[in-house]
């Protein structure tokens, strides 16, 4: 527990001495003009149309961070080969895994908090005041979570930043579609076009098991939906962290 | 007792291209034994498979046949570890930190104790010479400072077995003069020191015994009593023993 910590901390400090809060500094211009945008809407026309946009940027540009700090996030200190002088004390791999991950992850949910600071600051200045923001943003972390877990792992399986980056764009677009995947499976004649269809499907993170919009809407955002979807989303990032383990204990350096 | 011992060791590396498979011997039935409480030398030319035969050791790479053991443990061992201090050929520090949370990061990670560890940071920066350059970043360090850094960290947790690897390379004369008196106090206090390196007077002056290393293999070892003394005994023996392997000719005058 103590070297998940000491990496944890270590990861934090690095990633907020390498500037990723300025993830919040671009949200702030998102939300400047957002405002702009709308400042010719009624005020309750407004007030809904910045709630959207904001939640919907602080969901994208936390997935962008997210994203682009894991792909590196193992593969930058094999090169550095600082991993090699942390590798050498006794720290079991899974270990430091997991807390380049959790501290990373960290970094970006501090970011996104800030981020909600901001929004929640403007909505109260236009007058919203409706619940749920909670939770729209704790789905919002979840699936940056799962990104950013899906990311660590294909780092590692394709040892090339550019080519994890890209994949875990390609499982992002998936992610989207699992349902409609799953329904083209279903009518596929083909036994092995079915298989790998579901392969893809299960593979990606399915995002619509997150989706507060649709919960909060359809009024199913209860205790037992938010509880169900933040298992799915720990099952998720456990089952690739597992996966991304067992490959980084086979690596030599 | 012995501190270290490798038996029959082999280690080849395999590459695979487009399907082509290369096969690269980097250590051939390597037996080597270092006594607790001495002073060993590695010696070779580049390439001879001193850095593979330490990376072997502290479990970064696994050997393809043989055995590896430290401290009466079979390797890898996580645990063991908390029992070793080893310095790279370079200083592969992360960079984003201060020299005391470098510090802080390795004593955690080599389990020091929390309480008290502050204390035993800020005494081993002394030891070294960093106090005054603590809390600046490793990325404004010099080269001859990140090497003082890198040996803190080595030394942070009073390992049992120094492994210290190319430790003179690139250094002034007066770090240089300064390494070596280190490894004289090491030893005054009883550790076990092994280091790899290619100076020849460097060697002859700290160490009990040496191994010369060839093309993987252990050519010839030799005890301080054999070349104390007598100068050029060494070199004598080591040009007598190594052969060149990196495809380098002999400068022709």
């Amino acid at each position: 527990m103590g070297a998940i910590l000491a990496v944890f901390d270590y990861t934090l400090r690095e990633h907020v001495r390498r500037r990723a809060w300025l993830s919040t500094a671009l949200f702030g211009l998102v939300l400047i003009a957002g405002g702009l945008v709308t400042s010719v809407l009624a005020a309750d026309q407004r007030a809904r149309m910045m709630l959207d946009l904001g939640l919907a940027a602080i969901e994208a540009i936390g997935l962008v961070t997210a994203v682009f700090l894991t792909v590196g996030l193992v593969l930058s200190e094999i090169e550095s080969r600082a991993v090699f002088l942390i590798l050498t004390h006794p720290v079991p791999r899974w270990q430091y895994l997991f807390g380049r991950w959790l501290g990373t992850l960290a970094a970006v949910a501090l970011g996104m908090a800030g981020m909600a600071l901001l929004h929640l600051a403007l909505l109260a200045a236009l007058g919203w005041s409706a619940g749920g923001y909670g939770l729209a943003w704790s789905c919002s972390l979840g699936s940056v979570a799962m990104m950013s877990a899906l990311s660590l792992l294909l780092s590692l399986a394709l040892t090339s930043e550019a080519a994890a980056m890209a994949f875990a764009g390609f499982f992002w677009l998936l992610g989207h579609f699992t349902a409609e995947m799953s329904f083209v499976a279903d009518r596929s004649g083909s036994p092995f076009l079915r298989g790998l269809i579901l392969v893809f499907a299960r593979a990606a993170p399915d995002f619509a098991r997150l989706d507060y919009r649709d919960a909060l809407h359809g009024g199913a955002a209860g205790g037992a939906w938010a509880a169900w979807a933040a298992v799915y989303a720990l099952a998720y990032c456990a089952a690739c962290l597992a996966l991304a383990v067992q490959l980084f204990e086979q690596k030599e350096f | 007792m012995n501190a270290l011992s490798l038996r029959g060791v082999r280690k080849v590396y395999r590459r695979s291209h487009l399907g082509r498979v290369t096969e690269t011997v980097g250590l051939d039935a390597l037996d080597v034994e270092v006594r607790r409480g001495e002073v060993f030398g590695l010696l070779g030319l580049n390439g001879s498979g001193k850095t593979t035969t330490i990376k072997l050791v502290m479990g970064l790479h696994l050997p393809t046949d043989g055995a590896v053991e430290v401290l009466g443990r079979p390797v890898p061992d996580v645990e063991v570890l908390a029992r070793i201090g080893y310095t790279p050929e370079s200083a592969y520090l992360n960079r984003a930190l201060t020299g005391r949370e470098n510090l802080r990061l390795f004593a955690a990670l080599s389990r020091v104790p929390a309480r008290g560890r502050e204390t035993r940071v800020a005494e081993m920066l002394e030891r070294v010479g960093l106090s005054r350059a603590m809390d600046k970043r490793l990325s404004e360090y010099s080269k001859g400072m990140l090497q003082r850094a890198s040996l803190a960290q080595a030394l942070i947790h009073d390992p049992e077995l120094v492994i210290l690897d190319e430790p003179v390379t690139g250094l002034d004369p007066l770090a240089i003069k300064e390494v070596r008196t280190l490894i004289l106090w090491l030893k005054e206090r009883g550790k076990t020191v092994l280091f790899s390196s290619h100076d020849i007077s460097e060697v002859e002056r700290v160490c009990d015994r040496i191994g010369i290393l060839s093309a993987g293999r252990l050519a010839k070892t030799m005890t301080q009593d054999e070349w104390r003394g007598r100068p050029d005994a060494l070199e004598d023996a080591f040009a007598a023993s190594v052969a060149r392997t990196d495809g380098v000719g002999e400068i022709k005058l």
